[in-house]
């Protein structure tokens, strides 16, 4: 049976059904399965399955993403659980991300924030017009590896430069990487403003952000 | 016979406007920012002040389209180049607010500069099919808080022919008064004549951007036309079917007219879009698409059966470079408004998404748009097309070459003649250096930039735009 759960939970992830992953991880606690290993060996190899199905060319984004969002649905109900016995998940790394003071725009932001959990890092997202000190703040509280600023425009693009220097103020750099990006974001960039890392889009910005936990 | 295609028949577009209405009624739009929330509270929108969305009924459009004005004249610092909306045949903007720009000179792809704007209006400036121009690339040497003041002024001062371009918060609002106050002469000379004028894009789907609408609104007692350009991505920020995301499109392009008109009744707007679709591997934006031009085509409709001027996006590519690639996309998405029956489609001169400036892509864009107006101009089948009697005349075997006829249809516009596609035979060619249309049109960026400034601005109020933006960038600092 445990079996035979584990297989319908990996499964659950490739076929992008939050609802069922869900239901699954609420049974798996009824059965007394730990949450870590219904974590470990049936939800993160159908995440696994999925990503190299994605770098194939078999599988797109919007499939990528609904896997995500069913991990995210089953660590949901099994996370407070582990919580109990002081049990963690390992993640591939913690990352902040938002997009910078004086910008709405969303969409970026949030498919590199889907494609990091995707990709099993813990992502704690700030949403848009997002304040330096927020960033800070978050990154204090999580132990953040990584804070990810976006920007969609040349205007509002210097707050990236502001949010590294807010880090830096706060005592938590080098040790917390920056990674930045957005539509007039260039590596050089970048350079200029002393990131650590740019992703030209969500795919490229999960390879930088291994690259940043030395994953 | 003019080729017109409505690409939505009559029974979809009141279904498209139904869905619009549900969408505003139901699912509501989300106002940031803190004119427009009390605005539409007064007048019957639900509001939640927590959300920020407002609930805006069917009757509120209504209204909002009733007092919208069916047509106005795009005025002009020069008045030679004023134009009446609607005016029966397409004509073109610039394109606008690329972050980047390919140096014409050494080819590296930069941020764009103030002196790009300057340079890429002054070859817009001698394209016939330009009415409106738009800052084409930012003004990256600017400071970001004045940025768009700048390059609304660099604009201005390079193309004496109508301007459009934007501005982000309240506190830059009097400045761009006074700067349009310099240009034109008096408020009430900015009033009349509607010589520049905002675009405005809600941020999909389904918002908008606070201070940016805020700002706009307190430029109604200007009453600066709006162009109003929703932009969601069908599979990213729209819904994943054409028919959804023109429904959402044209959903926020109602809100907005809504909200301009409980405003500033009268007030001047014009229906846009620039939708795109969305990247499935990637998650990018794509506006390069069949299905862009087909939903730039659509939402035209939508905007002309709501008796407004319209227009949309078109010419749009993702090509990389200048090319093949970026001259079948951009055909691919010009013909479609265009023969929707857009009054204007913009625009000319970027590839990359509207992401890179070059300056020889406004003249191949120019090129493409003059060969789908003549697609669109289609057979003139008035009586003295027959031509029998030349038929008689030359009879089985012979040519028409010498014929009066063909003398008159050398220089009629029955027959179009391109301006930069070379059409010399193999050799001849070969002898000429081989010219594309692409090293065509650069050669004549060249001249264009070699010579004498056109209509420029008098001295004095070149000198007092400077003052303007001198006390922006102290004051807003």
């Amino acid at each position: 049976m445990s079996q035979e759960l584990i297989a319908a939970m990996r499964q659950s992830v490739v076929d992008g059904d939050p609802d069922r992953a869900a239901e699954l991880a609420v049974q798996a606690l009824a059965e007394g399965m730990d949450p870590l290993v219904a974590i470990e060996e049936g939800y993160v190899p159908g995440l696994r399955d999925v990503g190299e199905q994605f770098s194939c060319g078999e599988m797109y984004l919007p499939e990528m993403m609904l896997a995500a969002r069913a991990m995210q649905k089953a660590v949901a109900v099994l996370e407070p659980e582990m919580a109990k016995t002081a049990q963690q998940r390992q993640v591939t790394g913690r990352v902040v991300i938002g997009t910078v003071k004086g910008d709405i725009h969303e969409i970026g932001k949030s498919l590199v924030a889907m494609m990091l959990s995707a990709d099993g890092f813990e992502v704690h997202d700030l949403g848009v017009d997002v304040a330096p000190e927020r960033f800070v703040a978050k990154a204090q509280e999580v132990g953040a590896d990584i804070v990810a600023v976006s920007a969609l425009l040349t205007t509002t693009m210097t707050g990236q430069r502001t949010v590294i220097d807010a880090l830096a103020d706060a005592g938590l750099r080098p040790g917390v990487k920056v990674l930045v990006g957005g539509a007039p974001v260039t590596r050089a960039w970048a350079d200029q403003i002393g990131a650590d890392g740019y992703g030209e889009d969500a795919v490229g910005a999960v390879r930088v952000a291994r690259g940043l936990v030395g994953a | 016979m003019r080729f017109e295609h409505p690409f939505l028949a009559e029974d979809d577009r009141l279904r498209i406007h139904r869905e619009s209405l549900r969408i505003l009624a139901e699912v509501g739009v989300r106002f940031l920012g803190q004119r427009a929330l009390p605005i539409l509270e007064r007048h019957g929108a639900r509001v939640d002040r927590e959300t920020g969305i407002a609930r805006i009924p069917g009757e509120l459009v209504d209204v909002a389209l009733r007092t919208a004005p069916s047509s106005f004249v795009l005025g002009a610092r020069n008045p030679a180049f004023d134009h009446p909306l609607p005016s029966g045949v397409t004509s073109y903007a610039i394109d606008g607010t690329a972050s980047f720009m390919t140096d014409f000179e050494t080819g590296e792809r930069r941020y764009g500069v103030k002196r790009d704007i300057e340079d890429a209006l002054r070859v817009f400036q001698q394209v016939d099919l330009g009415v409106m121009a738009w800052a084409p690339t930012c003004a990256s040497d600017a400071p970001s808080q004045t940025r768009p003041l700048h390059e609304f002024v660099a604009m201005a001062a390079a193309c004496s022919k109508h301007g459009q371009h934007e501005i982000y918060r309240v506190d830059q609002v009097p400045y761009l008064e006074a700067a349009l106050v310099a240009i034109m002469g008096t408020e009430a000379d900015v009033r009349a004549r509607h010589a520049y004028s905002l675009i405005y894009c809600p941020v999909a789907p389904l918002t908008h951007d606070g201070e940016m609408l805020d700002a706009y609104l307190d430029l109604g007692r200007l009453d600066l036309p709006v162009m109003i350009m929703p932009m969601p991505v069908a599979g990213s920020t729209g819904p994943a079917s054409l028919f959804a995301n023109i429904a959402v499109a044209n959903a926020e392009a109602l809100s907005s007219i809504v909200v301009f008109q409980l405003a500033h009744p009268g007030r001047p707007l014009i229906y846009s879009s620039a939708t795109g679709t969305v990247d499935f591997r990637t998650g990018g934006y794509l506006g390069g698409t069949p299905e862009m031009g087909i939903m730039s085509a659509a939402l035209t409709t939508m905007g002309r059966s709501y008796g407004l001027p319209s227009s949309s996006a078109g010419c749009t590519s993702d090509a990389r470079e200048p090319g093949a690639q970026a001259v079948f996309e951009k055909l691919v998405t010009t013909l479609p408004p265009v023969a929707a029956g857009a009054d204007i489609v913009i625009g000319f001169g970027e590839i990359e998404g509207d992401q890179n400036l070059v300056l020889e892509q406004i003249l191949v864009d120019a090129e493409i748009a003059r060969a789908c107006g003549r697609l669109v101009d289609g057979v003139d089948v008035a009586p003295d097309r027959e031509l029998f009697d030349d038929i008689v005349e030359v009879g089985p075997g012979g040519n028409f070459l010498a014929q009066r006829s063909t003398r008159i249809a050398a220089r009629s516009s029955e027959f179009l003649v391109p301006s930069l596609s070379p059409r010399a035979a193999h050799e001849a060619w070969m002898e000429l250096g081989r010219p594309s249309i692409y090293s065509n049109a650069r050669e004549r960026v060249s001249a264009i930039l070699a010579g004498p400034f056109a209509d420029p601005l008098p001295d004095a109020t070149a000198g007092e735009l400077e003052r303007i933006l001198a006390a922006a960038d102290r004051e807003l600092a």
